[in-house]
Formats: structure tokens, sequence, C-alpha cells
């Protein structure tokens, strides 16, 4: 009896072949996505989750309110850690880490790696095997690093690296540090990555003071007794801290001032890190995630396998006037329902399976694309996991039932005296196959204009006006420069032709927070620079003067605001003004210029307060050149040979700051992508699935067509006939899907306070398009249809 | 074999109601060899159908081997059918996608009959058809007569106790109608019930029994032996 099915679904593909590709293609696609879904959700689940202990890790978080805002950090300094391990029962050890670089070398050339400061206890905590050391002492030595098997290669050639030395930079020496172990590389799915660890580095008096409460600047872990009640602890820290640091906070606030309250200490569990947007993972902690993607990604793969499904079903239903005989002979012989059932699952088990085997292909073929796309680094040996082929399996067997099912069930309801006399016809109106045509072109649509939406306000991103120029600019990084050393350089860069002008400035980005005299707090961006800086970047001056070398006090009490700095202080005319920073109430300076509001963030964030100074004390971190257009080759040799020259114990990087403010967006690039190849492959397999109709209706009107070309029907007649039911309900799908992609497309772009309005001809782009796809799709074979020749098409009748 | 008494049946379709059978009653013994025959559109292949288990009438009494069928669910016909009926019909019904050999075999397996068996009865009954040598083709490959008598040995492949015809030799020449119409007389010689939708006095010659019908009633009956 299988056999006899299985031979009948074979032949039956095999002549079909329009329709067996349609599902086919559609199918593949659809469990491709899906299987990658799978792949990438099960990835995320997993994440951290390697480490023996991962249930008793916790996080040491905060909460604290400013102005009745709540706001929640994850960074922590010297005491917590250590403090609540000896005063709060239930937690038995913790561990500091702490990102930064450091400046190294085995031979002569100089790098900058990348890497984490840990205490000692980081292997008692985390599990991250070594290939060679003592996880419980490899840490406690000052002067030892931890190196991973690829720095390990990297830097000797070998992973058999311990005991060799590597160079690293302290003040201005180098100084040997020895390698006591090296690890394997950290897990692709770990919140928590290195190179290269070197022991925490904390003094007696870093211990001791208690001002230290509010200097945060790492993350710390605790691990907690397995008995330890969470809640508990963490009432307990709270009672200690307030306990231990209530004279300290009172001092503070009384010095510096501050709308801030204690705030609240608790835990978070390690593996509520990777998705949790806020308190992610910061600060040396990588790959945060969040769990929207996880959302937004299942949804798409679900949206492409459903409309997979729905070609199954709508096909194999409208083919089946072509099968209703076989359908009605096989009860005549003697098939009961049940067994007829039986037979249409198979087949379309059968069409799953092929599809089935086509994804898996297919998974493997797109693997690196979609790593790229979904920022993670999955292997093709991930697909062996038996969670993940236990899903694949049920995956298979759900696609096959949702697919076969509603056509197996219809087509073994015929019954045969209705079959075997050629009176037979789909009754109705097929409302069913209407509606899930509807609903693909509306999910279809939907992905379309979101599609738009994203690409416009990428563009939008990407090309608005920054409000200075950030073009030809190239930035050269050097730690710790101060400003009479800077002098130096830039007179020496200018001796170039190509070089336009130079200027220094503060590295990363500094915040800090200050006072006016009104005593309003403003939280603002804190900028260190030269009086060349503004020039250089073209940033409009609207009121009062730049820095200028004619004004010493500019070097010890001048700054200059931009815009928002002075809407914020509410100031009338800001010239003359003065600040009192946070931090130390004894200095105060005067305003001399006002800036317009420029970008100098992102345009993911708002314009915010930004204060600039020449304050000798600050050190600058970054070398602002200007090159002359088309010179970039030539100044970029240049820089480089100047800066061995200058500072031959650093390393030398550059970045254009062009590139570098691109990559703010970043990931809207990747949605961007994301969103082009699920609107392509939903109206793609939409569209066959379409395809495939307009060939069955068409065929089941070859009589009709051929009586109207007898009477007289020109081919575009024929052909609009054909063509308009599918384009009705096309038209439908876009009334329901404009509106909803509307609102979703303002909803997101409500992340950006810098955006672009939907307008409607976004809308009348996408649904002309929709239109436009689905007209040559069906016009194809309504085309075909009308121009055969009437004579033939009713002689076969 | 067959006795049915008042069976009526009605299509009802939006707009019109036809009775295709009224109050229709007649009696078939064992071994008989019935014809019927009447002008298109009188209720025969209705008739047809009822007998064959595959409608139900709306009203009357349906008798088959002294068990009252006319209300048996869909299941029970099924089963019924499969070890007792065969079917030959005027446009053949083969399944296209299926060879000669495979269609013949079909109604063995839908009553379970072990594979090495199957062979065994398709083989002697397609020799029985003189239609061995084409086992492996497909029926559109054959010529109508030839397809016809592939339905034939379909139809009597599980030994039915009655065969119900529905004009079988009416897309037929007469060279190939007379073929068909010699395997169903042996096949009645054999002991095998045959009642047969016509339109063709010459092949009704052929029974024993001509029922005449109109207008979903029977007329006359004329015995020829
Ligand atoms: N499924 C049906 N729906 C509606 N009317 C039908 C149906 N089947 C048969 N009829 C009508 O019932 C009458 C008898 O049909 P039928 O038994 O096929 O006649 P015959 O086989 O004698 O030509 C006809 O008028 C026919 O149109
Ligand atoms: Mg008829």
């Amino acid at each position: 009896m299988f056999k006899n099915y299985l031979t009948i679904a074979w032949r039956n593909l095999k002549r079909n072949k329009i329709y067996a590709f349609i599902n086919i293609a559609g199918l593949s696609i659809g469990l491709a996505c899906a299987m990658l879904i799978l792949l990438y959700v099960k990835d995320e689940v997993s994440f951290d989750r390697f480490h023996n202990n991962v249930g008793n890790i916790y996080r040491i978080v905060s909460k604290n309110k400013y102005n009745g805002q709540e706001y929640k950090s994850t960074n922590t300094g010297f005491l917590q850690g250590s403090r609540f391990t000896q005063n709060v029962p239930g937690i038995k050890t913790f561990v500091r880490v702490q990102s930064g670089a450091e400046d190294i070398k085995t031979g002569t050339d100089v790098q900058s790696q990348d890497l984490l400061y840990v205490d000692s206890s980081f292997f008692n905590v985390f599990t991250f095997p070594l290939i060679a050391g003592n996880p419980q002492t490899c840490l406690k030595e000052p002067r030892s690093i931890v190196i991973s098997e690829d720095m390990a290669k990297k830097q000797f050639g070998t992973t058999d690296a311990v005991g060799k030395v590597i160079m690293i930079k302290e003040d201005s020496a180098f100084q040997p540090y020895k390698v006591t172990a090296v690890a394997r590389r950290s897990p692709q799915n770990s919140s928590i990555r290195f190179e290269a660890l070197l022991p925490f580095k904390e003094s007696a008096d870093d211990a001791r003071n208690n001002d230290n409460w509010y200097n945060f600047f790492l993350n710390t872990f605790v691990v907690l007794q397995p008995s330890a009640n969470l809640n508990t602890v963490n009432t307990e820290i709270q009672k200690f801290y307030v306990r231990d640091a209530g004279q300290t906070f009172k001092e503070m606030t009384e010095k510096y001032g501050g709308g801030g309250t204690m705030g609240e200490y608790f835990l978070q569990p390690y593996i509520d890190i990777h998705m949790n947007p806020e308190l992610g993972a910061q600060n040396g902690m990588v790959n945060g995630s969040n769990p929207t993607y996880a959302y937004i990604l299942s949804g798409i793969a679900l949206f492409v396998l459903l409309i997979a499904c729905i070609n199954f079903i709508n096909l194999t239903v409208a083919r089946s006037v072509k099968r209703a005989k076989e359908i009605g002979i096989r009860k005549v012989v003697g098939g009961e329902r049940k067994q007829l059932i039986l037979q249409f699952l198979g087949e379309s088990f059968l069409l799953c399976t092929i599809s089935f085997l086509m994804a898996i292909w297919l998974v493997i073929l797109v693997l690196p694309l979609f790593n790229n796309l979904a920022n993670k680094a999955l292997a093709i040996s991930y697909l062996l996991d038996a969670k993940l082929v236990g899903g694949y399996i049920i995956l298979y067997l759900l696609t096959g039932i949702l697919a076969g099912f509603y056509p197996a069930l219809v087509l073994s309801g015929y019954k045969p005296v209705d079959t075997l006399y050629s009176r037979f016809n789909i009754k109705g109106k097929n409302y069913l196959q209407k509606s899930l045509v509807v609903l693909q072109f509306t999910l279809a649509s939907f992905l379309i204009i979101a599609t738009f939406t994203i690409y416009t306000q990428f563009n939008y991103l990407t090309t608005e006006d920054l409000g200075y120029d950030d073009s030809n600019l190239v930035i050269l990084h050097k730690d710790r420069l101060k400003h009479t050393d800077a002098a130096l350089f830039k007179n020496e860069l200018l001796k170039n032709s190509n070089i336009l002008g130079v200027s220094a400035k503060n590295g990363g980005q500094w915040g800090t927070a200050a006072r006016n005299a009104i005593d309003t707090t403003i939280q603002f961006a804190y900028e260190t620079v030269d009086e060349h800086y503004i020039p250089l970047l073209k940033i409009p001056l609207l009121q009062g003067r730049n820095f200028s070398k004619d004004f010493p006090a500019d070097s010890t009490q001048s700054v200059i605001v931009n815009e928002s700095f002075v809407k914020k202080a509410g100031w009338k005319t800001p010239i003359g003004q003065t600040v009192n920073f946070w931090y130390n109430n004894n200095e105060t300076y005067t305003v001399i210029g006002v800036v317009k509001d420029y970008h100098f963030a992102s345009l993911n964030q708002k314009i915010g307060p930004q204060l600039f100074t020449m304050k000798n004390d600050n050190m600058y971190g970054d070398y602002y050149v200007k090159i002359k257009p088309g010179s970039a080759t030539a100044s970029l040799k240049w820089l480089r040979s100047k800066f061995k020259e200058f500072y031959p114990l650093s390393p030398y990087t550059y970045k254009f700051k062009d590139d570098d403010n691109k990559r703010a967006y970043d990931d809207v690039a990747k949605w961007k992508q994301i969103m082009l190849f699920s609107a392509f492959l939903t109206i793609f397999i939409s569209c066959i699935g379409l395809f495939g109709l307009s060939v069955l209706s068409a065929e089941k009107r070859t009589k009709e067509i051929g009586i109207r070309k007898v009477l007289g029907a020109s081919v575009n007649n024929v052909a609009a006939i054909l063509s308009k039911d599918f384009l009705k309900l096309v038209a439908i799908a876009l009334i329901v899907a404009v509106p909803a992609a509307y609102m979703a497309g303002d909803k997101w772009l409500q992340n950006y306070p810098y955006r672009i309005t939907q307008s409607w001809w976004l809308f009348a782009g996408a649904a002309l398009l929709v239109i436009m796809i689905a007209l040559i799709t069906v016009s194809f074979q309504a085309i075909k249809a009308a121009m055969a020749n009437p004579v033939k098409s009713l002689r076969t009748e | 074999m067959i006795k049915i008494s008042d069976l009526e049946k009605v299509y009802r379709t939006e707009e019109v109601e036809t009775v295709a059978l009224n109050k229709l009653s007649f009696e078939v013994k064992d071994g008989e060899f019935v014809a019927v025959m009447g002008p298109s559109g009188c209720g025969k292949s209705t008739l047809l159908n009822i007998l064959g288990l595959l409608d139900d009438p709306d009203a009357g009494s349906f008798l088959f081997n002294q068990i009252e069928v006319a209300h048996f669910n869909e299941r029970k016909r099924a089963d019924l059918r499969k070890h007792n009926i065969g079917f030959v019909f005027q446009s053949f019904n083969l399944i296209d996608e299926l060879t000669v050999f495979e269609n013949v075999e079909l109604p063995l397996i839908y009553t379970g009959v072990k594979t090495a068996e199957r062979k065994k009865r398709v083989e002697e009954v397609l020799d029985k058809v003189q239609i061995m040598h084409r086992r492996n083709h497909y029926p559109q490959q054959l010529s109508g007569g030839q397809q016809q008598r592939v339905a034939v040995a379909r139809a009597v492949v599980n030994h039915p106790k009655l065969i119900l015809a529905d004009e079988p030799t009416g897309n037929l020449d007469s060279n190939n109608g007379n073929e068909v119409m010699q395997l169903l007389t042996e096949l009645n010689e054999q002991g095998t019930t045959i009642v047969m939708v016509t339109h063709s006095e010459h092949d009704a010659r052929y029974s024993h029994r001509i029922i005449r019908m109109l207008d979903g009633q029977t007329v006359t009956e004329n015995i020829l032996i």
C-alpha cells in the first residue's frame, strides 16, 4: 500500500514539474529560514550556559534615581565585590573584570592589545578550559599574563607558550610579563571572550578608600552558595551598603551637590546578561543581544514558511480538479477515506522530505552570510546538536502536516459519484484560497514597505548634514598626550603640503556635569581640544570667539559651549557666564563662545549639551588631521612615518572620521539587509504560488477562453479577464498591509530622534512595486492562455 | 441478490429539483445478466450508483443479499462494496498515473491481499482479458478497447459477485465493443451477476432481461431467455 502511495506521489511530481518546483522551492526556502532561526535561537538560549557554576553566578548591578528618573547601571568599582563578599553571608567569592588595552611587543613591533584585568579567582568563577597552566595560580603574580591559544600562535607560533615572555608597557618602559597559562579559544556563545588576561591591579589605598564606593569602571561578578537565597542576599547587600557607605555618600553630596539618592544594589543572574538590553553585556563583555532580534527573526522565518505552506495548500486544492477522478476511482475500487488521507499526507511528506534535504543544503550554503547578518559565529557542526536535530525533525513533521492536512481532508472527502461523471467542479467561491493569497501578499507587502522605510531612514542617517565637515579627516590615536608634545608633532606634520590642518582632542568620549550660577545640573559631553579644532571641523561659531593663543587665560579658564548647553542652562546672554564643574567646586570657567549644535555623536542620539575646553591638565588622545582631497595614500604614508619617528613605543592606528561616523549605523545596515532578504523571499515565494494558481486557473478555464475567443474576444481582453481576479486579491492585501506597515514603521522610527517622515510616495512606490510584480506573474500565464488556438482548446474538451 | 422497492432519488440544486428515481422497484437474481435501457437523463446512472453503494437513495428499500443497505453509512458501504461489487464505466476511469498492472492491482491492495498473491491474481486476470503484454503501459498508451478491457479486469480481479457496467461500450467501436461484451458474457457464465446500462439494442441482446426506464421509473421488462 505504502509503495503504491509513493509511486503515485513520485509520478505526480515528475508529471507536474511546475507544481513540484513551486512547492519544493518555497518549502525549502521556508524550511531553511526556519532552521537558521532555530539555530540562532538555540545559540541565544544556550549563551553563557557552558560555565559549570552558571546558576550561581551573578553580577552586582545597581539602580538609582536622578530627578525622579530611574537609571540602572552595570558598573561597579574596587569595593563592591570584596566588601560584599566579606560581609554578606551566602556570597562565596567574587571576581572583578575590567576591560582595557596595553601596548605589547614580543619582537620589535609594538601592538595595542585589548585585554581584561581580572582577579585571580577568575577561573574559579568561570569555566574557561586551559591548554596549559594552573588555573588556581596563573593570575597570582602581578607580572603574569594568561593568553588564548590564538594569541599564543600569533605571538609565538605555538600553543606551547607557558613560560615565554611578553613585553608590556608600564608608563614609558616595557616590562617582561610571564605567560602562566594558555587558554582555549573562548566559546563564541560567551559574553566574556578574551585574548589576554592580566591580574587586576589594586593598591592598598584603593581597597581602603571609602570614596571608591562611587568610582565605577568595571564588572563585578559573585558566586553564591548553592543554598543561598537570592532575595535575602539582595536585602543584606543593600543593608550593608547603606551602613558602610552612608557617611561617605553624605560627605560627597555635601561637597559636590547632585540630585542623586544612594541607590540600590542587587544581583543580576549571569545568564540574564546576554539578552538584557537594559543591563547588558558592557565594559569588556561582548555580543550583547536583544530578545527583540530573536522575535523579529523568528517572525520573519515563520512568515516565509507559512507563505510556502500556503502555496502548497492552495496549489494542491486547486489541482484537485485534476485529481478528483483518481480519488473517485480509488473509492469505487474500495479505498476508504482514511486511506486516502494517508495517501495525500504521504504526498505532502514526500515533497516535504525533498524540500527538507534541499533546506539542509541551503543552510550550509548561506550560513556564512547568515552569521554576518545575525552577528554570530555559528559553525555547520552546530547543526548536529541533539536538541537542534530534534527541533528540525519537529519542524519537518509540522510543515508536512500543516501543508498536507487540509488538502488531504478536502480531497479525501470527494464523492465518487460527483467526480466520475465530468460534472465535477470545485464548489463555492474558494474563499479559503483567496484569503490565503491575500494573507501571503499582505505579509509580502508589509515586508516590502518595511524595507523601503528602513532604506529611507538609513539613507537619511548616513547622508544627513552633520553640521560640520567630517570629510578627509584622519584620526590618529595616541594615548596620554601632553599639550606641549602635541604642538611639536603638529608642526612637523604640517611640513607636508598634503596636510591642510592638524588639531588635537581628548580620546574617546568624556562626559561630566556642571552647575551654573542658578544651580541647575547639566550633564554634558566634555571635549578637550586645541584652538584649531573648531575651524578645522568647520563647526559654525554663533556668538563670541574661538579659543586663541592670544588669550593666555583660554588654556585655564575659558570654555566654549553649544546651543543645547545654553538652552539647558537657561542663559539669555551666554557669553561671560560661569560654569562650575560638579567634581571640583573650586574651579569656575567663563563662557567665551557658543557654537551651533552639530552631531558630535551619531544621529542615533539627540544632540546634547557640549562643552569645549583647552585645559592644560586634560591630556589629548587623538590627532585630527585634515588632508588634501585625493591625497590619502601619500598622506597616510607620511603620517605613519612621522608617528613612528615621534612615538616608536606606541602602536600606530588611524581611521577616517567619516567611516567612523558610518559605523554607528552598522546595526541599521544589518537590519536593512535582513529586511531586504526577507522581503525578497516572501514576495518570491508568494509570486511563484500565484503563478501556479494562475496556471491552474487558466487550465481550468481553457474552454471558457476558447469560447470567448471564438466569440471575438481579443488577446488583451482575455488576459485581462484572467488577471483581474488575482490582482483584486493583491489590492486587498495592500489595503491591509499599508496601515499595518505604517504603524510598525512609525513605532520603529520613534527609536530615532532624527528620522524621516513616512511619506505617501513611500507607500505608493511599494504598492506599485507589489502590483507590478504580481501583474507580471499572472499576466505571463494569462497571455499564454489567451494566445492559445481556441480550436485546439475546444477540441480537447 | 438485489431487491429494490420504491427507490427514490432527488437532486436539488439552487434553482431546480430533479427527480432522478421515482419509486423504482425491481429485483435481480443471483447469476442474472440484466440490461437497463432508457433515454439519456432518465436515471440509469443514478440507479447504478445506488446499486453500487456509491450513493444513497432518499427513500425506499434496497436489499443486498437480503440485507437492508439503504441506510448504511459511508464506511459500511465502502466495506461491502470492495468485497462484492465491480464497476465498469463508459469513460473507462483508469488512473492515468498508474500502469495497467497497477490499476488492476488497486482493488486487491485495498482489500489487503498480500503482494505475491496480488501478482498472481493480476496476471491471471490480465491474461484473461488478453492485455498481459501491455501490463507496464500507461492508460494513455492504449486504445479505447484495450483500456476498457483493463477496466473490466480491474472490476473482476477481486472476484465480485456483482458487476455494474455503465454504458461499457459507449466509447468503443463495434469490434472493441463486442470484445468487451464477450468478456462480460463469459464472466456471467462463470456465475457473476451483471447489471449493465446500455443504449445499444445489440448489446442488450447479450443479457437475459431488459429493464426499460423513463423518467426514473421502469416502464417495461423484456425477458430474453
Ligand atoms: N449530481 C447531480 N446533481 C444534479 N442533478 C443530477 C446529478 N446527477 C444526475 N442528475 C440529474 O438526474 C437525472 C438523471 O441522471 P442520470 O442518472 O445521470 O441519467 P442517465 O444516466 O440515465 O443519463 C438527470 O436529469 C441529471 O441531470
Ligand atoms: Mg448515464
